[in-house]
């Protein structure tokens, strides 16, 4: 009892502290780069289910269990993805190192095959796992690749969020991540991300994300995860959910996990 | 034929004005006609391959593609390259372009140290010519780009837009017109694809529309003001075809049709026939009408008609029948012009019986310009042809039947050659831009007239994806593919990137169905999950396997389809066989069947009605000697010219029948009329080609003149179409003029003699 009420005072401070620090005068960088840091897990487990659905309405099932960890003073995020249903694919994984910078690393074991492949791709518009989620939308970019502007302060289902503009700077940037301009809601009281709506390079409406539910993981230092969000791509009419069943944080997960020796063993 | 006689002339302000009326009402409808350049369209729509190939449109999205094809000597150097790429990132953004093959959207998959690796097949353009040269091995093992959008010979490479259904053409070509011009370079760029195309044609209906009308009236008046040397033999004539003209036309929008290619033949057609009844009207008026017939206008006009309101209904309707045989084809645009151009002709047929007389009897009686029957005077070129002409067949009758005979049989010899082609391409002669597109996209690109095959089952199982790859290798063995494209192509770069060149699964479908599915799990990671939309369908239980036709041909596109469709007859997985290909496969059918059906149904019914109405089976034969003869000649030209039997080509010879047969109406007419009032044979056929003849020809001669406006079309067939009327009208005429005429004194049908009253 004890415990959990020094939890709730520290829970409380931080938050006022991170209130205040908001109504000072935050520029739209800096919450956008807050917003980034309260997803910053130190490590943690997790099984989930993502669904594709086409403009008809059938769907995709894939079932995945994954392992997160930060490596490098949190710079890098390593991810080991196992595929668990459906069972043509099961047993396949696939081990991703997240860099800062530089392209990300990625490896997939196909286990038809007992084979691991390095996959490269530099295009961080490409979508993920064949969803309507793209690899810009689940990893963090390079913040100084975007200018930032606050639009105005609005209600996102019933939270008060910063509605902020975020633009590429340059066209090469905006090809590479898919969208000339994405709107961010982000909750003024936890930094975390309650809806993106995304225009493509006409500047047309393209995707619109929400998040259902999140968690907070990591108490103590405000780390968040959702584990519940839906993307709606308004242009093809396809939507993709990602639902986390399951999650624990676990700062402690082995480093052993995140080898390739490791992604081969079923 | 007295009533009729008595009614116009009683009523004629009443009917003038009538038509008046009407005619502005109707003209008050054309502002709303729309165009339809859409091929599709005039397929009817319960045709199987347009159904089967809808089926595959619906799974697997449309395949309307616009192109900009651009050639240079070489592709891959960095400035053409830039211009390719600036082209593919702004035809990426073109509304309703819903995808972009390019090499700069298209993959290259492969493996490189241990790793697969899947980019745009030009990710980085080649700066110097070491890099160049890797650049073209590369794209060289790159299936999926190597002769699809880059030539064999990097001379050429393509930037192909998939559209979204129904976008608007007009606007599709003209952003692509500005994407070209908004990226200057040396390279010569075409554009290609089915928007084009359509634009073209809808802008040549338009100019065919405007310009073929204008010029037909102006050879009209010509021809009538030569022929008849007076303003009412100008004008009355000329006013019966404008209103029948105006009328045909306003029925499109009022049916809630719309103009497709075949119908800008129908105001020139309606030009060329509908001012025969009036032709032949005026004839006999001027013929009656000669120096010393003291009788009033009213009675005039009253004898005109009653001499010649029969044989003109009687022609009228053989016309109409004829033209309603054009319904035999189901192809849209065809039977819409026969129904069309006999509503014209009935209208031009009522004006004519109606209107014409009603006016002759309200203006004063014109000059006489004949000279009566037994009086000297000046004979005319037509008279004094049609007098030796008359000499001619009195004298050696048999000899021309046997020559008759000897032509038929000859140029009949020409009748086995003809071709059937149905391809939209050939719409256009040599040298124009569409012709100019599309045989660069058959020769650099693999072709555009594309054949699908459908396969269904469980497609990760290796033994559907090895019948898929075993299909794909079968159809890229023809000579006539250009390009086939598949799931399992696809699967097989794939395994190239993902085993080493001496490993066992390198370049196979892999062997179990696992392997297959984490296959297309390793390409989602690393590719566009629509990447493969055209290829398999979300729930991998359709594939499409398509091939690219080089030839346009019909005979060759038709080999292709009856090949494949022979390879996939027993096939339990094949569920579709489908493509544009396929269509134009099933479209020779129906022009050959509409053909004979139009051509049988034509010569029964015109034969019937003249049996009917000269109450002798004898006399539907006798007519019908004439027409099968220029029918052995109609089809034996275009054997011999290399005139293909095409959508527009086919609807000739019932068309032919329902006019040509009319001279020998007219004649057979005044032969009997003759013969009656006392004549023997050979002097009958002298009288009769002198004062009908004259009608006859002159008939005949406004029906040529007439269609030879077709002669400008923009359109291949539209010219051919006017060609060939000219040659099997003349050959009608001549049938009725010289062959009628001898076998009445050979034979000397009863039909026709005195005593048959």
């Amino acid at each position: 009892m004890k415990r959990i009420l020094s939890l709730t005072i520290t829970i409380l401070v931080l938050c006022t502290s991170h209130t205040l620090m908001a109504q000072d005068k935050m520029t739209a960088r800096e919450i956008v780069d807050n917003s980034y840091e309260t997803t910053k897990l130190a490590g943690a487990e997790a099984t989930s289910t993502m669904t594709i659905m086409d403009s008809k309405g059938r769907e995709r099932v894939r079932k995945i269990a994954m392992v997160t960890k930060l490596f490098d003073g949190g710079e890098t995020e390593k991810k080991l993805v196992r595929f668990l249903a459906p069972a043509d694919v099961k047993g396949t994984g696939l081990l991703t190192f997240d860099y800062e910078v530089e392209d990300d690393d990625m490896w997939l074991y196909m286990p038809a095959l007992r084979k691991t492949r390095r996959i490269v791709s530099s295009e961080k518009a490409k979508s993920f796992m064949g969803s309507e989620f793209s690899y810009a939308d689940m990893t963090p970019p390079n913040l100084d690749d975007f200018g930032y502007n606050i639009l105005s302060e609005i209600e996102v289902n019933g939270t008060l969020c910063w509605e902020i503009e975020i633009i590429p700077n340059d066209e090469d940037i905006a090809d590479e991540n898919g969208f000339s301009k994405k709107i961010s809601y982000i909750g003024k009281e936890d930094f975390v991300i309650r809806k993106a709506v995304y225009y493509d390079l006409d500047e047309t409406l393209l995707k619109e994300l929400t998040v259902h539910e999140f968690r907070l993981l990591d108490p103590e230092n405000m780390k968040y995860r959702p584990v519940n969000m839906e993307m709606v791509n308004i242009q093809n009419d396809r939507k993709s959910f990602l639902v986390v069943n399951n999650i624990q944080f676990n700062p402690d997960v082995k480093d052993e996990y995140f080898t390739t020796r490791y992604l081969e063993r079923e | 034929m007295k009533s009729i006689a008595d009614f116009t002339v009683k009523f004629r302000w009443l009917i003038i004005l009538s038509f008046i009326i009407l005619t502005v009402i109707f003209a008050l409808q054309l502002p709303k006609t729309k165009i339809d350049s859409d091929i599709k369209n005039q397929l009817p729509e319960d045709m199987p391959s347009r159904i089967v190939t809808d089926q595959i449109d619906e799974l697997f999205g449309g395949t309307d593609m616009a192109m900009l094809m651009i050639e240079t000597d070489d592709v891959l150097k960095s400035e053409t390259l830039q211009r390719t790429k600036a082209l593919s990132k702004k035809m990426k953004r073109i509304k309703g372009v819903n995808k972009v093959l390019s090499l700069f959207e298209l993959k290259s998959i492969k493996g490189e140290d241990g790793a697969m690796i899947v980019n745009p097949a030009v990710k980085r353009i080649p700066t110097s010519a070491k890099q160049r040269e890797k650049l073209r091995n590369e794209i060289k093992e790159n299936d999926i780009v190597y002769g699809s959008v880059v030539s064999f010979d990097f001379t050429a490479t393509a930037v192909i837009g998939l559209l979204d259904p129904d976008v608007d053409d007009i606007r599709i070509v003209a952003e692509l017109q500005r994407i070209i011009n908004e990226t200057p370079g040396k390279e010569k760029i075409t554009m290609g694809g089915m928007p084009f195309t359509r634009v073209n044609i809808s802008k040549d209906i338009r100019g065919d529309m405007r310009r073929l009308m204008p010029l037909g009236l102006l050879i009209m008046l010509i021809f009538l003001f030569i022929s008849f040397r007076q303003l009412r033999g100008v004008l009355l004539p000329f006013i019966v075809v404008v209103m029948s003209v105006i009328f045909a036309l306003s029925l499109i929008p009022l049916l809630g049709w719309k103009i497709m290619v075949m119908t800008v033949v129908l105001p020139v057609m309606l030009l060329a026939i509908a001012n025969d009844y009036g032709i032949h009207l005026i004839a006999r008026y001027q013929e009656e009408n000669f120096v010393g017939n003291d009788v009033t206008k009213e009675k005039l006009v009253k004898s005109v008609i009653r001499s010649l309101a029969k044989p003109i209904a009687l022609t009228g309707l053989t016309t109409i029948a004829g033209m309603l045989c054009l319904l035999g084809h189901t192809m849209v645009p065809a039977w819409q012009l026969g129904v069309l151009a006999a509503m014209g002709i009935a209208y031009a047929l009522s004006a004519s019986l109606l209107f014409i007389p009603a006016v002759l009897a309200v203006i004063p009686k014109a000059k006489p310009i004949l000279q009566g029957e037994n009086q000297e005077g000046k004979v005319r070129f037509l008279e004094r042809l049609l007098i030796s002409m008359g000499s001619l067949v009195s004298r050696w009758p048999k000899q021309i039947i046997v020559i008759s005979l000897i032509v038929t049989v000859l140029t009949a010899l020409g009748a086995f050659r003809v071709e059937i082609d149905t391809n939209p391409s050939n719409y256009y002669s040599g040298g124009s831009p569409v012709v100019y597109a599309n045989d660069l996209a058959n020769e650099k690109f693999g072709g555009s007239t594309n054949i699908s095959v459908v396969l269904k089952g469980d497609i990760k199982q290796p033994e559907l994806m090895d019948k898929i790859h075993n299909l794909e290798k079968k159809l890229e063995e023809l000579p006539e593919v250009g390009n086939t494209v598949s799931i399992a192509r696809v699967v097989r770069q794939m395994s190239r990137a993902l085993n080493d060149e001496d490993e066992s699964g390198y370049d196979q479908i892999p062997q179990s169905r696992n392997a297959v599915a984490q296959y297309f799990e390793l390409y989602s990671m690393s590719g566009d999950p629509d990447d493969f939309e055209k290829l398999v369908d979300f729930p991998y239980e359709h594939a499409q396997v398509t091939a690219r036709i080089r030839e346009v041909s019909t005979k060759q596109i038709n080999r292709v389809v009856d090949y494949v469709s022979e390879l996939t007859q027993d096939d339990e997985n094949v569920q579709l066989v489908g493509g544009f290909a396929t269509i134009l496969r099933e479209l020779a059918e129906l022009v050959v069947r509409g053909q004979i059906i139009s051509l049988i149904s034509a010569v029964i019914i015109v034969g019937l009605l003249i049996a009917l109405v000269f109450r002798s089976p004898t006399a539907g034969l006798v007519s019908a000697i004439p027409l099968a003869i220029s029918m052995t000649i109609l089809f034996g030209l275009m054997g011999f010219f290399g005139i293909e039997l095409n959508v527009a080509t086919a609807l000739l010879s019932s068309i032919m029948i329902g006019v040509g047969i009319d001279y020998t109406i007219h004649f057979l007419w005044r032969y009997r009329e003759e013969k009656r009032s006392g004549l023997r044979s050979p002097e009958a056929v002298k009288k009769t080609l002198t004062t009908t003849g004259r009608g006859i020809v002159f008939n005949a001669l406004s029906v040529i003149i007439g269609f030879s406006a077709l002669l400008v079309s923009n359109f291949l067939p539209v010219r051919f179409f006017g060609f060939l009327v000219v040659v099997s009208i003349s050959s009608c005429l001549v049938g009725a003029l010289v062959l009628i005429p001898a076998l009445c004194i050979v034979f000397k049908p009863k039909f026709l003699e005195a005593n048959n009253k």
